[in-house]
């Protein structure tokens, strides 16, 4: 969080507040002063607008990778896996195991059963659409029940598969970057053709990166006999999530890890996490190359308004104002640069591309999610830097001597 | 209150390159009573600005003792000296220094912004100064859309809207034709006869010079002599 880096500068900050409030010199003079020299001005706003942007949209990246893990988990369900498992796609589960905790008195019921799935997860290599080769895709067996658990799926457009048949449904956000999956197409996998029936829509959770397919057939194929990867369950209650997660951990027949579905996708969403790192390092340097954007320009301004900054001495003025004076010019100056970059970064918010989860090693789709307090962030960075980059063209303005000042 | 406006004992200044000292202004001492109209003249070099610098407080002394407006300014750190000028000083320049992204009302209330005034009396005072001058109507143009009499005449308002005792003036026609520079000098005579400034100006120009009651020599550091003016010009009555 860049609030943090306010902290030890706050005395600085508060000063300049102050400054500002009871300031003998109205910020309007700095308004204007910076667009006396325009183009200097433009060139500085852009290279701070750019870095200002790329901060906000590697926020924005990270923070749609755990957008669409936190949208996928509920309170009240429950992921059971072998242990030390961490992902599904590591874990198995017998038959026997999934017969016993199928009995469990707190597995909560609908109309039409026990809400509670076996589910198996396989990968496949599919074509990318733009045609740079393939990405390995999650392929998700599951029951009708895990279709009912999982709320944020809604079927646009053909219909579930049915048991049997070797069908898939594929979801809606997929079609944008991969082929040969769209709807009435087949594909190859397990030495079988498997038929896209119908196409979902995952609101935008990691359901949007996986194919379904019915958890039977998916036995059959990779002949998986009495070994699915792991179990879902939706629980009475949230409040019964402790007590059934030690049943899974302690019964001697089980010995099995039981997540909170928030906890567990809450681990996966760490996806983002290489690429913040990466992205912090280049706006990082991007940065470097910005204070000192920003450093030259107000050097140049104390260099070509010395005789006025003489003049404003000889009337009276005195150090620190003129100090704060230029301090606020330096910031007004970032902070527009801020501004720009931050609106410039809307331009990703929404866009959707994918990126392969290191703990799962198969892509998950996400959008750039470009919030309010990101943008206040980048604003804030922004800010930052106009304090680092115009400290030191301010603070030799204030201490040019006067008589020196008049003459130049 | 006394009625001596500049009172200057044994000032020197000397400034140093290096290790060798060269010395601009030795053993000055000049009293110069509250009202008075004094110029400074002097061959280039011979320290008339650095003189007239030392008595507006913008530069400090080597040595001597310096009191000006009834304070002594030896002992005044940076911040005081400038709350002390910004009271007791108005500034005229050569080129003006007017701010250029100020206009003309703007760049008239910079010394008030200092004192604590109200926004309607700090407009009642800088509508005053600008009456003065004669430049009411051009107070919401910046300084590149005056002239440069009009500028002077807009820098002459700077000097007196907060109503400072003294009043220095360094080479105030230098940039400025005939005509204007004879309408900035009956200005500056209008501000030492009706509202009784002090009037300290440095100047090369014998006809600027004229204006003044006393004329101060300077020759290579040292007062040479001190003249009192007698035929000074009739001037006409000014514009207001």
């Amino acid at each position: 969080m860049i609030w943090y880096l306010f902290v030890p500068l706050a005395p600085y900050l508060l000063w300049l507040l102050w400054a500002a409030a009871f300031h003998p010199l109205p910020l309007t003079y700095n308004w204007r002063s910076i667009w006396q020299r325009w183009a200097g001005t433009l060139s500085t706003v852009g290279a701070i607008a750019i870095v200002v942007m790329v901060f906000v949209v590697v926020l924005s990246m990270a923070q749609g990778v755990s957008k669409a893990y936190v949208r996928s988990g509920r309170d009240d369900q429950v992921i059971i896996m072998r242990q030390n498992a961490r992902v599904e796609m590591m874990s198995s589960l017998s038959l026997a195991q999934a017969r016993l905790i199928l009995t469990h008195p707190l597995i909560a019921r609908d109309g039409v059963g026990p809400l509670a799935t076996e589910d198996i997860i396989v990968s496949k290599q599919v074509a990318l659409a733009d045609g740079s080769g393939a990405m390995s895709v999650t392929v998700r067996g599951t029951t009708p029940a895990g279709i009912r658990m999982r709320s944020q799926v809604r079927m646009l457009q053909g219909r579930w598969f049915i048991p049997g048949l070797s069908e898939a449904v594929v979801p809606q956000k997929m079609l944008n970057r991969y082929t040969g999956v769209e709807l009435g197409r087949s594909f190859a996998m397990a030495g079988r053709s498997w038929k896209v029936v119908g196409i979902f829509d995952g609101d935008g959770s990691v359901y949007d990166s996986e194919i379904w397919t019915e958890v039977g057939d998916l036995r059959q194929a990779f002949r998986r006999y009495g070994n699915d990867s792991s179990m879902a369950v939706r629980l009475r209650s949230a409040a019964d999530v402790p007590s059934f997660i030690r049943d899974m951990e302690q019964d001697v027949r089980l010995k099995l890890e039981a997540k909170p579905e928030p906890a567990y996708f809450a681990d996966l969403g760490d996806a983002g996490r290489p690429m913040q790192v990466l992205g912090q390092i280049i706006t990082l340097i991007l940065t470097v190359g910005a204070v000192f954007a920003a450093m030259n320009t107000m050097y140049a301004t104390v260099a070509g308004r010395t005789p006025e900054i003489g003049t404003l001495r000889a009337l009276g003025f005195r150090r620190r104002e003129i100090l704060a004076s230029f301090q606020w010019e330096a910031i007004l100056l970032t902070a527009l640069g801020g501004l720009a970059g931050a609106g410039l970064s809307l331009l990703f918010n929404g866009i959707r591309t994918g990126t392969v989860n290191m703990n799962t090693w198969s892509d998950v789709s996400y959008a750039f999610s470009v919030t309010p307090d990101l943008m206040a962030q980048g604003v804030g960075f922004s800010i930052l830097m106009g304090i680092a980059g115009g400290f030191l063209p301010a603070w030799r303005a204030s201490r040019i001597p006067v008589t020196e000042a008049m003459r130049s | 209150m006394d009625d001596v406006s500049v009172r200057l004992r044994n000032l020197a200044k000397s400034y140093w390159r290096g290790s060798l000292e060269i010395p601009v202004l030795t053993g000055i001492d000049l009293e110069i009573p509250r009202g008075g109209y004094y110029a400074l003249m002097g061959p280039s070099g011979s320290g008339k600005t650095t003189l007239l610098n030392l008595i507006a407080g913008i530069d400090r002394p080597s040595g001597g003792e310096l009191e000006v407006c009834g304070h002594s300014l030896n002992g005044l750190n940076d911040d005081e000296l400038a709350g002390w000028r910004s009271r007791n000083v108005g500034f005229i320049f050569q080129n003006y220094n007017l701010v250029p992204v100020l206009n003309a009302y703007e760049n008239v209330e910079l010394p008030l912004l200092l004192q604590d005034l109200g926004r309607a009396e700090r407009r009642e005072r800088v509508l005053h100064a600008l009456s003065l001058v004669n430049l009411t109507d051009r107070m919401r143009n910046y300084p590149r859309q005056l002239s440069g009499g009009q500028e002077q005449r807009v820098a002459i308002a700077r000097a007196i809207v907060h109503d400072p005792e003294l009043i220095v003036a360094d080479e105030p026609t230098g940039a400025l034709d005939a005509k204007n520079a004879e309408e900035a000098l009956i200005l500056l005579e209008h501000l030492n006869q009706e509202l009784g400034k002090t009037i300290v100006l440095v100047t090369h120009d014998p006809k600027a010079a004229s204006h003044a009651r006393f004329q101060i020599h300077l020759e290579k550091g040292v007062l040479d002599r001190t003249v009192e003016v007698h035929d000074r010009p009739v001037l006409p009555r000014l514009l207001t």
